[in-house]
């Protein structure tokens, strides 16, 4: 490798790493929490059945999964404007990823739910609990154990697709890497380095949900 | 009178499972009902505990009148804390200890201070044999000590009433004993009990009041000794001659 290369690489790492330790993560975080609360109520809702909401949680799931997260980014961020509503591309980008991302968990707790024994709740109600009690202390628990895995996968794949808020000007990793690639013109080590950052966040948060499940296992079959 | 339903009627679409079901319970009783697969014994209990809103009939609980196609809410709720219901397949909390199972409906359902509920489980929870389990989750337990902590789940909060439905039934034979067991000391205690149940040897020795269904109604009811001694209907007896191994 030349030196030339070599210095580009070592003078861009951490270029491209504050972005996504300012930015990347979290954009991840914020809008994945939003997306949390809203994944969880919009499930309970159809989980209940509560009338008019559930056709409303229905309708807004068939849209946000519906249409590619970049038109809905490009909506927010250069539509709305136009009808005298001007958001920052950070704010921006979260109200996209929350809505987007609440959507598809959404529909990740609600099977979580169903799948949890319809007996646990006959026996909540028996034992005296009221429903929502129920729910929040027997069934909701038991479902967010079901749904951990596929919450995680959910949450990692985020932080790779927060790179599409470079196309709203967001300057996370991608954008600064691009930023940088403009100027030294070395794309092929650039991006490489750059995708490799994004396996390092991957790789960390694949190792938490590693101890998430650990811990969240206590009550499964340990062996009698 | 504790217990009384009258006119008790249900249908899944197109099939009747109840029509016109009536039995009552006395305090300190414990009535088996016995009766063929598909006789609606568990839609009937399930009916009396609200898991199924009834097509029509009225419950008298305590003296006091209800409809059971019309319960409000707020006394299906009132009720519940008076009733409790062990099932043929436990239903215990899978996220919460032996101890949390039982506390759990004392707590959160009841109001009742952390450090009493926990006493109360205890007792209970070493009334069926289950306090050196107490720190146990459900997938730790056999079916037999799941079951036993169903009941100290169920008998903590002093009911007025026990519903079981077949609590022995998915359990492997050599398990059964440890929960009748429990089942007989509780008869013994008082404990007003109505119970759905294939074991006619518990009928014949626990139970004061016998209530024979077949095809969605009581084809006869009156006190143990007597339906076994001598049912007075020709169902009725086929049955248990038949039934009896
Ligand atoms: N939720 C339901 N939907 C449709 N049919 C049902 C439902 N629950 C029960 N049934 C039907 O009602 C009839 C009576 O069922 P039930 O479970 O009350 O009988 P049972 O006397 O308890 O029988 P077993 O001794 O086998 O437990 C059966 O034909 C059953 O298939
Ligand atoms: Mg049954």
């Amino acid at each position: 490798m030349d030196s030339r290369l070599l210095d580009i690489l070592v003078d861009s790492f951490p270029k491209i790493l504050i972005p996504g330790l300012t930015v990347t993560l979290p954009l991840t975080a914020i809008a994945f929490s939003i997306a949390m609360v809203i994944a969880v109520a919009a499930a309970l809702a159809q989980f209940a059945r509560v009338p008019v909401i559930t056709p409303i949680c229905r309708f807004y799931i068939w849209i946000f999964r519906g249409t590619p997260l970049l038109v809905q980014l490009f909506v927010v961020f250069f539509g709305m404007p136009k009808v005298g509503i001007t958001i920052a591309p950070f704010p921006a980008a979260v109200i996209v990823f929350s809505l987007n991302e609440g959507a598809y968990c959404a529909e990740t707790v609600r099977a979580a739910l169903e799948a949890v024994p319809s007996g646990q709740l006959e026996a909540g109600l028996c034992a005296g609990l009221s429903y929502l009690q129920t729910m929040r202390r027997i069934i909701l628990p038991q479902a967010m154990r079901t749904a951990f895995p596929p919450l995680s996968n959910s949450i990692i794949a985020m932080v790779k697709d927060t790179s599409l808020a470079a196309n709203i000007t967001v300057v996370e990793m991608l954008r600064a890497t691009e930023q940088i690639n403009a100027r030294v013109y070395e794309p092929l080590a650039l991006y490489i380095e750059v995708g490799l950052i994004y396996l390092l966040f991957s790789t960390v948060l694949t190792w938490l949900q590693r101890i998430g499940e650990k811990r969240l296992s206590a009550y499964e079959n340990r062996g009698v | 009178m504790l217990l009384r339903v009258e006119n008790v009627h249900k249908s899944f679409g197109a099939l009747k499972v109840l029509k016109g079901v009536e039995l009552s319970v006395d305090k300190g009783d414990v009535v088996a009902i016995l009766g063929p697969s598909g006789s609606g014994k568990t839609t009937l209990l399930r009916c009396v505990n609200f898991l199924e809103r009834a097509d029509e009939g009225v419950l008298t609980f305590d003296g006091e009148r209800f409809d059971l196609a019309r319960m409000a809410k707020r006394d299906v709720s009132r009720l519940r804390k008076k009733t409790a219901f062990v099932f043929q397949s436990y239903n215990l909390f899978l996220n919460k200890t032996a101890l949390e199972n039982v506390t759990e409906g004392l707590i959160t359902g009841r109001g009742i201070p952390k450090t009493e509920a926990i006493k109360t489980a205890r007792r209970a929870l070493d009334k069926v044999g289950m306090l050196d389990r107490a720190d146990h989750y459900p997938s730790q337990l056999s079916g037999g000590q799941q079951q036993r902590t169903a009941i100290a789940r169920a008998i903590a909060a002093q009911p007025e009433i026990l519903y079981f439905d077949e609590p022995t039934s998915a359990l492997d034979p050599e398990l059964t004993g440890e929960v009748l067991a429990v089942m007989r000391q509780l008869a013994e205690e008082g404990m007003t009990m109505l119970v759905v149940t294939h074991e006619l040897g518990f009928a014949r020795t626990v139970s004061s009041q016998v209530v024979f269904m077949e095809g969605g109604v009581v084809v006869e009811a009156g006190p143990s000794r007597q339906i076994f001694e001598a049912p007075r209907q020709e169902r009725t007896r086929v049955f248990l001659q038949t039934d009896q191994t």
